[in-house]
Order: C-alpha cells, then structure tokens, then sequence
C-alpha cells in the first residue's frame, strides 16, 4: 500500500462520517415525529407511518438507493449520488429510531402526563418539559445502538458510486490483489468512529445520571 | 441440477455477495416496474448533448487493467482512451466512477449515456444495448493458484470455480459446465462474487479451486502475483469487449463511434492496447450489434 492508498482511505474515513451524521441528524429528529403520530394516534397519518415502517424495514438499503438513485430520473428527479444517498439513509434510518422512540413513548408513564395537564401546562410545555427528557433518556442507548448500525450500513452507497471506506479499501485490494491490508486499515477507521460515538453517549448518561 | 445456487456454505465472503445479489435483482425488478411505467425518454440525443453540453458516462472501478483508480484518478485502457475521445468530442464529458453492478442498470435507466467500461458484448446484451466498434477481445480463461492439480480446462470436473455474478464470463462458466456434465461430471459448483478482487482472494485462500474471467484480466493478475496464482485455458469462444449505449441511443452510439475508428485508423487505440493489455487486436470488425 502506498501512502496515498492510505490518504484515500482516511478519505473515505470522511464520506462515511459526513453520510452518516447527515442521515443520523436529519433521522433521529424525523424519527421522532413519526413516533409521536402514531404516539398521538393522529387519524389517517398514523397508518401512513405504519406503512411507512413496514416498508422501510423490509427494504435492503442497496435496493433502496438503486431505486431512489436509477428510477426516480424516470419521473423527471434526477439526484446527484450524495443527496441520494443521504435521502435513502435518512428514510431508512428515520423508520428504526420512530421504533425507538415510541418504545421509549409507550413506556412513559401516563399519570405524569395526566399531572402535568392537571396544573395547566400548556402542550407544548408538557412535551417540552415532561414527556421528552424522559424519552430522550430512555431512548438513548436504543439510538446509539441505531446509530452505530447506520455507520455500517454506509458502505451499501458504494453501488451508486460513493468512495466511502469500504470502497476505497476495496479500490486498493483490485489494483494490488492483495486486498487484506487495506481491510485492515479499514476496520481500525470503523472502531476509531464508533468509539467516539459510545463514548459521547457515556457522557451523556453520565451527565443525566449527575442531574438525577 | 444447477449447481451455482447456495453459496452460503463456501464462506463468509460469498454468502454476503449472494445475499446482495438478491437485492440488486430485486431492485432491478423494481427499476425495471419503474422504466415501464415512466417515460424512458431520458437517454439524450445528439442534439440534445449539444445544447446541454456534456455526455454522461459511467466507468468501473475495480477492473485491472481496464479500469482502476491509481492516486484517486481513474486509469487503466478505457480511461486513457476516453481521454483520447474527449479531445475531439466537442462536449465534456461527464464521468461517474463506480461499481460494476451500477453500470449498466445506469445505462438502462438512462442515468448515463453510455457505460465506457469493458462490457462483453453477448447476445444476451445485445437485446438490451447497442454496442460501439469493439475496443479489445476477450475469451474467457480460467486461473488456479500456483501449483494447483488443475493441467487442463477438463480437470476442473468436480472443483469448485468462482466468477463475478452478472457477468458474460459467469455465462461461459456456465456454458462450459453443461459442456463438461454431457462429457461426464461437471463442476462441483460455481460460485458468484460481487467483484472479481474478492474471487482472487478466496482462490488465494483455496476456498474455491478457480476463477474464470477473460484473458486479460487474469493476465494482469498473473503479472501482479506471479508467486500466487497462474492462467489456465480457455474455457469460453472469444467475445467482443465494447463500450455500450441503451438499445436504440444510436445518435450517441454514431459520435463516439466516429472518434474510435479514427483512433484505430491513426494507430493510437493499438498503442493503448499494447501498453494496457499487452496485445493488439487489429482485425476487429467496425460494427458488432
């Protein structure tokens, strides 16, 4: 391996982490509105996010991407490889975190809700201030381990034409044959991404544990 | 019986490449659903690429020596000889590098003009694309691992041979079992990889006994890893290797052509050949489809 195979894989390194932050910023939050329709059991739109999950979660994220990627151009949408890649990761990810969310809703017990709408908060007050710290925080490691999931569901973007690390690994292994020493390389970037991400997530238990 | 069906039992790699086989047929399916149901109008013509002022082509990144990534620039024959076409176009051309089984669904769908990769040019293919004045040859050949019991194409009865799925060399592979099994016994099985770089590995591994692809490729293998591995024989008749346009793009087909067989005429496309695939191919005919 020569030093630019590695500089391609460290940049690799960089289109994985822009991938999945982008999808995992825009996921978590969408994932949350989801839970919440079907949570407030919203008519007609809580089947659609039903639906929505059903599909999602039967659907491979290579097949998801080919098709964003190669058939919506037929109707007229043509996207570059990275904002199909972020929509295809996002709309996947975003149906496991609803999941999430809305165990971590349905395990939230109602009487404190009801004793919030007895003292007059308002509704946005009530979820702001009752419902979601508590969610957030029995949700959190179900969301990092979803996180974590997303990072290696990356390299399925590498058939659209991404260069992320898995790619870029692969690229190095066709030209020398030898394709062991790259995957090496490859794996140790994967734990390096992964464990800043456990490890945020002990920081932040730690600090809701500190607030009691 | 077909023999190339579960690969889940010859190793971790390769159950992962049949399970993503699955998908990439299911989401052709899907695609497919799609290109009859939209409007296929979106390969452009000529006059088309004119006023929006580029080509749209796709190119593999991992297939030594045709076409792989060396300091993050795509090189090898097709890529030095794109380089030639783009001279004399008129329009820039715009190149998507990527994995082989974007290619040609790419191309289907018209998310790109033309696939400048080397596509075999089967009659299989035929129906679906039509194919520019051929760039090389190919037959398809076998390699083993260096000092392996396989002398002849007969003595792979009863091994286990890999090749890429979706490939003209897995049809030969193919092909060339039936012919075996009429003989006597045929392979033990054939296994299909995503990308050839993981078929070299698990033959390096003996996790399978051979690997079929053309000529030209193993010949580049053997020249990187003369200790590792070496060519067999021919197990296929020799095909065409061109680049590729949807069935009926020809106003696209007839612009490249022109470039190409001037190329061949003033000798450089030979000098390509002979510096990437170490022969040259100077009797191929101007027109395959």
């Amino acid at each position: 391996m020569t030093a630019y195979d590695y500089y391609s894989i460290v940049q690799g390194a960089l289109a994985t982490i822009l991938l999945s932050v982008a999808s995992i910023v825009l996921g978590v939050p969408l994932g949350l509105g989801l839970a919440l329709i079907r949570w407030a059991r919203v008519p007609f739109f809580g089947r659609v996010v039903v639906a929505y999950v059903s599909v999602m979660r039967a659907c491979p994220m290579v097949t998801l991407l080919l098709l964003i990627y190669f058939a919506l151009p037929q109707f007229g949408l043509s996207l570059d490889p990275t904002p199909a890649a972020i929509l295809a990761l996002t709309a996947g990810t975003a149906a496991y975190n609803c999941e999430v969310w809305r165990a971590a809703l349905l395990n939230f017990p109602r009487d404190q809700y009801d004793a919030a709408l007895s003292v007059g908060m308002s509704r946005s007050l009530r979820f702001r201030r009752i419902v979601f710290p508590q969610i957030l925080k029995a949700g959190l490691p179900g969301l990092v381990n979803e996180m974590t999931l997303q990072i290696k569901a990356t390299p399925a973007v590498a058939v659209i034409g991404i260069v992320e690390i898995t790619r870029a690994a692969l690229r190095i292994g066709a030209r020398t044959y030898e394709p062991l020493p790259p995957f090496v390389v490859a794996l140790v970037l994967y734990s390096l991404i992964v464990l800043v991400l456990v490890k945020l997530q002990r920081r932040i238990e730690r600090r809701e544990a500190a607030k009691g | 019986m077909a023999v190339h069906q579960d690969t889940r039992n010859a190793s971790p790699a390769t159950a992962v490449s049949a399970r993503s086989r699955q998908r990439i047929r299911v989401s052709l399916a899907l695609a497919l659903a799609a290109l009859t149901c939209g409007q296929a109008a979106w390969a452009a013509s000529a006059d088309e690429i004119k006023s929006r002022g580029y080509l749209s082509v796709a190119t593999e990144d991992d297939y030594t020596p045709f076409e792989f990534m060396k300091d993050g620039v795509a090189t090898g024959y097709d890529n030095e000889l794109l380089a030639l076409v783009r001279k004399q176009l008129g329009v820039t051309v715009k190149q998507q590098v990527m994995p082989w089984s974007g290619i040609l669904p790419g191309v289907t769908t018209g998310k790109f003009d033309m696939a400048v990769s080397a596509v075999l040019a089967t009659d299989e293919r035929k129906k679906t694309f039509d194919f520019l004045s051929p760039t090389s040859e190919a037959v398809t050949f076998y390699a083993t691992k260096k000092g392996a019991p396989i002398k002849a194409a007969a003595d792979l009865a009863g091994k286990v041979v890999g090749a890429e799925t979706g490939s003209a060399m897995l049809t030969d592979l193919k092909n060339f079992n039936e012919e075996l099994k009429k003989k006597g016994a045929g392979l033990k099985q054939i296994v299909e990889y995503q990308g050839y770089p993981e078929a070299y590995q698990d033959l390096a591994l003996g996790r399978i006994d051979a690997v079929a692809n053309t000529q030209i490729s193993l010949m580049s293998l053997v020249k990187t890893r003369p200790d590792a591995f070496t060519v067999g024989q021919a197990i296929g008749k020799p095909v065409f290797i061109a680049w590729a346009v949807k069935k009926g793009n020809t106003d696209v087909a007839r612009m490249v052509d022109a470039i190409l067989l001037e190329l061949r005429k003033n000798g450089q496309l030979y000098e390509l050949q002979q510096k990437w695939l170490g022969v040259t191919y100077k009797d191929m005919p101007q027109s395959i489809n």
